[in-house]
């Protein structure tokens, strides 16, 4: 493969990875220069076996990129947080009113029949952009560092200055969240068409 | 044993919770079969735990 090629097929990924940045640091200008960077160390490294796929790998630089610069911005002495405070994304309570009072579901889980047939659909992708955005904005942060560039539990707690309590919560938010969004906007429909 | 778990039956609100933590921490034992107990009997919990589960394929997929 040309070194043209290689350039161009880095580039497809180009708005996969802003997406990610944007919602790791919420700072449009940064998030523009840690995939900038992550693309230029792709292109410099000699790093792409070929062994995961390459946005995988992509992945993998992003992540380092993005903690630099999560822990640069800490350093800053006036880094008011565009995610705002954390405190009001803990409260576990919020998701009481899904249950009755002895603790059963309010609407149970529906049937998403044979949900990895979303998987091969650029469109579900969308739509899971689009939850993902719904987000709040810490929780969105949280659930990207757990899931997509896969740190480990007490590193998203070191970065987010939280405790592994507070994570717990805020994943469980994440996931009832972005269940319920699916749920509504993807797989009720999958079943009215059915 | 079983009639002890039985004993301290969980709701699905603490199921749910427990669903979602065995994803990135292990269960003290019996929080696990507690847990597994409720997801044999109640159908809503069990698809919720695939519900999750299909969260973090797709997911998975995101970044491939």
């Amino acid at each position: 493969m040309s070194a043209a090629d290689y350039s161009r097929d880095l580039d497809q990924h180009r708005g996969y990875l802003m997406r990610v940045a944007r919602l790791q640091l919420r700072d449009e200008a940064l998030a523009e220069d840690v995939v900038q960077e992550t693309l230029m160390a792709a292109l410099s490294g000699s790093g792409f076996s070929g062994k995961s796929s390459l946005r995988t790998w992509l992945t993998g630089i992003l992540k380092h990129k993005i903690v630099d610069a999560i822990r640069r911005k800490q350093r800053e002495p006036a880094s008011a947080s565009a995610f705002g405070s954390i405190e009001s994304e803990l409260a576990i309570e919020d998701f009481d009113a899904l249950f009755g009072e002895r603790g059963d579901w309010d609407t149970e889980p529906a049937d998403w029949g044979d949900p990895d047939a979303a998987l091969g659909q650029a469109q579900f992708f969308a739509m899971v952009d689009f939850c993902l955005e719904k987000l709040p904005p810490n929780t969105a942060r949280a659930f990207m560092m757990r899931e997509v560039l896969d740190l480990e539990t007490d590193e998203i707690c070191k970065e987010l200055g939280i405790t592994a309590n507070n994570l717990w919560v805020i994943l469980y938010r994440a996931r009832m969240s972005l269940r319920q969004c699916l749920e509504q906007n993807w797989f009720a429909a999958q079943r009215a068409a059915r | 044993m079983i009639r002890y778990a039985l004993g301290h039956m969980i709701s699905c609100k603490d199921a749910s919770r427990l669903v979602s933590l065995q994803e990135d921490a292990r269960l003290p034992f019996w929080q696990r079969l507690r847990l597994r107990l409720h997801l044999s009997v109640c159908v809503a919990c069990a698809r919720f735990e695939r519900d999750v589960r299909f969260l973090r394929e797709a997911m998975r997929r995101y970044r491939r």
